[in-house]
């Protein structure tokens, strides 16, 4: 095995086509009418005699080019979202591989019926998803305008209604028997203790040098930092990848968490993972000197309820990893993902890729604050 | 200069806020978000045009400390040698002219020297090249932290 090659199959397919693309000519939004024209042409196919109204853009977001549509078949309406690929996304995934999970998680957590999907583009201009709409809102309609649910602001009224199901669907998640599932895509990195911590490296490593990521020292020294302290994996779960507050659904008045989303980065891995990414401060609040990950819980808090619910015990050494891993994965989205994308007016929305590269200096900072810390080192035994 | 860069973009903001964005419909929410967005970075760009050359150049200052600093402490085998006389030439060549490209030449210089010490960095060499990253790279990511600071992100 080529160790610096080892990946996940679908990443390295990910990899391959965003490397093709960067030579195809300028992406521009879609319009509404282009896609009633396409959503029309995909269901005389999909739904034969059913027609389509109501198109229009889904705000916010940083990565997908997403429209709401109503589909009347038989006098009956029903709401769907459209969720399509740009030609560059600020981060790069696979719409079927995330078709195949909503799937799977019917029924065990709130997640977004996924009705239709087209990963190879034969009816849109990119690989796109269709699921049913779901109620609700991903912040509170006090918190103001604020770019792709960063930092989010929820209060101590929402924030007693929503933490006690965030923890228990995310501990729901890393419960998931994903061997009986059958997942299709979905591959299982235990060639070696390494391969879950070495599959995320190497891709995103990689994902760097395809997006001509400038070099900056800390990124240099943290490079090779992860790929010299990769931990083992003791228990490979389902890890979500993007689970924060601003990536679920819920219902403003009762608090009650509607659907999990954003799943497209979801693979098998270690549980620490996802705990280091609910952690990062960019996606938390600060009440005077108070961080609460997601505006939910402090640190300590989080880890303690975890293990307490999860009934793992979570390695301060490994959590420590992934705590610099992912400060560097925000580092190469902001920094070289959403940047290449606009460079090469290849998304929907360079002007805002371009906003948000500005909290690449954060995470640079970050990383500088993780590397200098060995405060983790006192809990590791 | 007549309209200097100050008028120019005050005059190019009035247009998109009091002209343009009231001409959007409200279902053009792509439109709204990007307008919104437009004026933010130009607002922001105002405020900062005279001062980006300074803070060019004082970005390639620090690349240059660090450089230096890395080439006299961090010790090796012959790949670290190589890598450390990379730097060198890097900063040899970094006259100011063209601050952004020497800045990055630096900076690729120094990511070379960091994988160098990987494979042949003597002990002391991959001690000292830590040390020194970590501090001199504190200290820009709190310039880089203040200069970005008018985007909203950032709790400083």
């Amino acid at each position: 095995m080529n160790m610096q090659m080892d990946m996940e199959s679908v990443n390295r397919r990910i990899l391959d086509r965003r490397r093709a693309n960067r030579s195809l000519p300028p992406y521009r939004a879609a319009l509404s009418s282009e896609i009633t024209d396409m959503l029309s042409g995909f269901f005389a196919t999909a739904r034969p005699g059913a027609t389509i109204s109501a198109v229009r853009r889904v705000g916010g977001g940083a990565s997908k080019e997403q429209f709401f549509f109503t589909l009347t078949d038989g006098g009956h309406d029903e709401s769907y979202l459209l969720r399509m690929d740009p030609r560059l996304a600020i981060t790069e995934t696979d719409r079927e591989r995330e078709f195949i999970l909503l799937q799977a998680m019917q029924g065990i957590v709130p997640v977004p019926e996924a009705v239709w999907v087209d990963p190879n583009a034969e009816f849109f201009p990119q690989p796109a998803a269709i699921m049913k709409v779901v109620s609700g809102v991903t912040k509170p309609s006090s918190a103001g305008i604020k770019v792709s649910g960063l930092g989010t602001w929820l209060g101590p009224d929402l924030r007693a209604k929503l933490r006690d199901q965030f923890m228990d669907y995310l501990v729901t998640i890393h419960k998931f028997n994903w061997r009986t599932a059958q997942l299709r895509g979905f591959e299982i990195p235990d060639a070696d203790p390494q391969q879950a911590a070495r599959w995320s490296y190497n891709y995103w490593h990689e994902l760097w040098h395809v997006d001509d990521g400038e070099a900056r020292p800390i990124v240099s020294l943290t490079h090779q930092w992860l790929a010299d302290n990769m931990p083992a994996c003791d228990e490979l779960v389902m890890i979500h990848g993007d689970y924060r507050t601003g990536n679920y659904l819920f219902d403003e008045a009762s608090g009650r968490i509607t659907a999990l989303l954003d799943w497209e980065m979801a693979r098998i891995g270690d549980f620490h993972e996802d705990l280091a990414w609910v952690l990062m401060q960019v996606f938390g609040t600060f009440e005077g000197s108070i961080f609460r990950a997601s505006d939910l819980f402090e640190r300590e808090e989080f880890i303690r309820i975890y293990e307490q619910r999860s009934g793992r015990t979570v390695n301060r050494k490994t959590l420590h990893y992934y705590d610099v891993m992912s400060s560097w994965k925000c580092f190469i989205i902001t920094a070289a993902n959403g940047m290449a994308a606009a460079r090469a007016q290849h998304n929907h929305q360079d002007v805002l890729l371009t906003f948000l590269a500005a909290t690449n200096v954060m995470f640079a900072d970050d990383l500088v604050r993780l590397l200098s810390d060995n405060s983790w080192q006192g809990d590791a035994a | 200069m007549t309209p200097n860069s100050d008028e120019r973009l005050a005059s190019i903001i009035r247009a998109l806020t009091e002209v343009i964005l009231p001409q959007l419909p409200p279902e053009a929410s792509l439109a709204q978000e990007q307008l919104h967005l437009s004026v933010g970075h130009l607002q922001i760009l105002r405020a900062q045009f005279d001062a980006i050359p300074a803070y060019e150049r004082e970005e390639l200052d620090d690349a240059i400390t660090i450089g230096k600093a890395l080439k006299t402490g961090v010790s090796g085998g012959v790949l670290t040698q190589q890598a450390v006389a990379g730097i060198g030439a890097a900063i040899a060549a970094a006259d100011g002219s063209h601050v952004r490209g020497q800045c990055q030449a630096i900076h690729d210089a120094i990511d070379a020297l960091v994988r160098a010490v990987a494979v042949d960095g003597d002990i002391a060499g991959k001690a000292e090249l830590r040390k020194i990253i970590l501090e001199l790279e504190h200290v820009r990511a709190q310039k880089d932290r203040r200069w970005f600071a008018p985007f909203g992100f950032d709790t400083l």
